[in-house]
């Protein structure tokens, strides 16, 4: 702890949210040097690594406790008062780059819940049935409905989780290879993930290079759409040569079973985001948006109930439980354990909150390295060694966002990390922030979904795992092996490639002289 | 710009050392600074001396009027006229 001598100033709470600019020399100083600065950061990608790829724990609250144990022990080397590393903490967490993507990511996971519990998979599955897609054709249409479905929603693990529980099973009925269909969704999870305006690493991109999500959305379409042209190709063409499994039974009439035409209904909820966001429009608006028609499309023709969205779950004893039990929200329940606020509003909201925590705890550590001068260091180095001219500049910002992303699980997790030393390099050879974002982002989406220790294909593994429990048909022989989906995620790959061709030819390159990023207060 | 001007935006194969013109007035992050208050501002690799732009203006955005271009070097001298932002991230 520090050496507790408060003086008055610095024991007003305010003082600590004091956003200090315009000094360059290192703030706190270390033992050992500038470097350890890193300390708090490095100690949690080590955390994370062992946590998430060694150990396979894919757990949101394990990380939070990496980077406090990290921050803790960061403190013990700090050279004099320990007060300024305490202040430096809360400098970074009131970052407007954290609070921004929080307050989005909230809004975008209600939304997303709305989507989902609305029954929109169902209807995309009715879409595909009645457009009568064979087996040879079922890896790349689910590819498509996939990228279409996380567009929407932008989360790429609810997607992921989503079409695993109820496309894939369909698909192998269907006789579609199974490695070629877990490749699609993910890739379907990797374009709505990086494109989507209300996915969080768009969200998390946009804001930590200065940009407005609408702008960075349309400018890095251009990229998205060209790996997804070929990656469909490459779908149709493996899916004629990759056979699938003999399943007795009838699939089309497990197919029909499932499909609610209805659901697609959210088409429109989902086009009211994208259209207002890309349009200029606060992203806090266009998802208010959404949410209405989503809720409201859900109500008028029954996909959910109010008490589905909001539901309010009472002990017997309350004052004025039981009288009240007539209201569609509320629920009187004798369980304690139920006791609850529940439904998809929270239950999409809740699914941030750790890593709202994080997200605060990382920036705060980025910014213990930023006032110790281990940032500094690193970005002079690159500098001098890597980001030589512009070209290489571009190749740097792309190797090292897809390293950072190839190693930590959660591919938001490392973006934020990242984002910092992405804006250096890129702001100093004048990259404009959309150019900077987008290829933040490209790597980010793409390498959080291709690893068997990569969040996306945690979750999809996981949700598969719970087939065989669900259909009697379904042996666990059918499941598909993380380690055997890596080549087939071709979205991720391509749009890798995309980037590394794009650096080297100076496509879609744009300079801060050539169009600046709207404001970032209108993200 | 309309909505679908901006998805076609940036399909382009960009120069990596753009050309500038004398007289214009450009916003560019300054990189770095020397003692004799002259700024280093690299638009890609086209390196452009802010006179005038001081330790103060370093990763910062400024505005920076063109005074002189040579096109085969990619090199150019300009007067620093005001700051008009910050860098992403002001540590």
């Amino acid at each position: 702890m520090s050496d507790g001598s408060d003086d008055s100033a610095g024991s007003d709470p305010a003082d600590s949210f004091t956003q200090e600019t315009g000094d360059d020399g290192p703030k706190i100083s270390f033992y050992g040097g500038r470097g350890m600065s890193a300390f708090p950061i490095a100690f949690f990608i080590l955390w994370a690594v062992a946590q998430t790829a060694l150990w396979r724990i894919s757990d949101t609250a394990g990380l939070i406790v990496g980077i406090l144990v990290g921050l803790i022990v960061g403190m013990f080397f700090v050279r004099g008062d320990w007060k300024t590393y305490a202040n430096t903490i809360f400098e970074g967490m009131t970052q407007p780059v954290a609070v921004t993507a929080i307050v989005a990511w909230i809004w975008a996971g209600m939304f997303a819940e709305l989507l989902q519990d609305g029954g929109f998979v169902d209807g995309l599955v009715w879409l595909a049935d009645v457009a009568g897609i064979g087996a040879a054709l079922f890896p790349a249409i689910t590819f498509v409905l996939a990228a279409l479905f996380t567009t929407g929603i932008g989360t790429g693990y609810g997607a992921t989780i989503a079409f695993v529980t109820l496309f894939f099973p369909a698909g192998i009925l269907l006789g579609a290879n199974p490695i070629l269909l877990f490749g699609a969704i993910l890739s379907g999870a990797i374009f709505g993930d990086n494109l989507a305006p209300v996915s969080d690493t768009t969200i998390v991109s946009a804001v930590t290079q200065d940009s407005d999500i609408g702008g960075v959305v349309a400018s890095r379409f251009k990229y998205v759409i060209i790996a997804a042209v070929v990656a469909f190709v490459g779908y149709v063409f493996a899916g004629q040569f990759m056979g699938g499994l003999e399943i007795a039974g009838d699939a089309q009439e497990v197919l029909v079973a499932q499909s609610e035409p209805v659901g697609l209904v959210h088409l429109i909820s989902m086009g009211v985001v994208i259209g207002t966001a890309v349009a200029g429009r606060h992203i806090v608006e266009a998802i208010s948006w959404g949410i209405v028609f989503a809720a409201g499309f859900s109500l008028i023709f029954g996909l959910t109930s109010i008490g589905d969205i909001v539901m309010f779950n009472a002990p017997s004893d309350a004052p004025l439980a039981e009288p009240l039990e007539f209201l569609p929200v509320l629920t009187v329940v004798e369980d304690a354990n139920a006791v609850g606020v529940g439904g998809s509003l929270i239950n999409g909201a809740a699914g941030f909150f750790e890593l709202a925590i994080l997200v605060l705890l990382i920036i705060a550590a980025a910014q213990i390295m930023i006032r110790g001068g281990a940032f500094q260091a690193i970005l002079d180095w690159s500098i001098e060694n890597l980001a030589t001219n512009v070209r290489n500049a571009e190749l740097t910002m792309v190797g090292s966002a897809a390293l950072i992303n190839a190693v930590i699980t959660i591919n938001t997790a490392a973006e934020v990390a990242i984002g910092p030393y992405i804006s250096k390099i890129g702001e100093r050879f004048n990259l404009n922030g959309y150019r900077r974002a987008n290829i933040l982002d490209g790597q980010t989406a793409a390498l959080g979904y291709i690893f068997p220790w990569s969040g996306g294909v945690l979750a999809g593994f996981t949700a598969m795992q719970t087939l065989p429990g669900e259909y009697e048909w379904f042996e666990t022989g059918m499941l598909v092996t993380p380690i055997d989906v890596v080549p087939f995620v071709f979205q991720g790959w391509l749009l890798v490639a995309v980037f590394v061709v794009a650096a080297l030819t100076g496509f879609g390159r744009e300079y801060v002289i050539d169009r600046e990023s709207e404001e970032v207060a209108r993200i | 710009m309309s909505v679908f001007d901006k998805y076609f935006k940036g399909w382009h194969f960009r120069d990596s050392s753009p050309s500038l013109s004398t007289g214009d007035e450009l916003s560019v992050f300054i990189a770095e600074s020397n003692s004799n208050r002259e700024g280093h501002a690299y638009i890609g690799d086209t390196h452009l001396i802010v006179e005038g732009a001081g330790p103060e203006t370093v990763e910062k955005r400024v505005k920076v009027r063109v005074t002189e271009f040579d096109e085969t070097s990619a090199t150019g001298r300009g007067e620093f006229v005001e700051i008009v932002g910050e860098s992403s991230y002001t540590g």
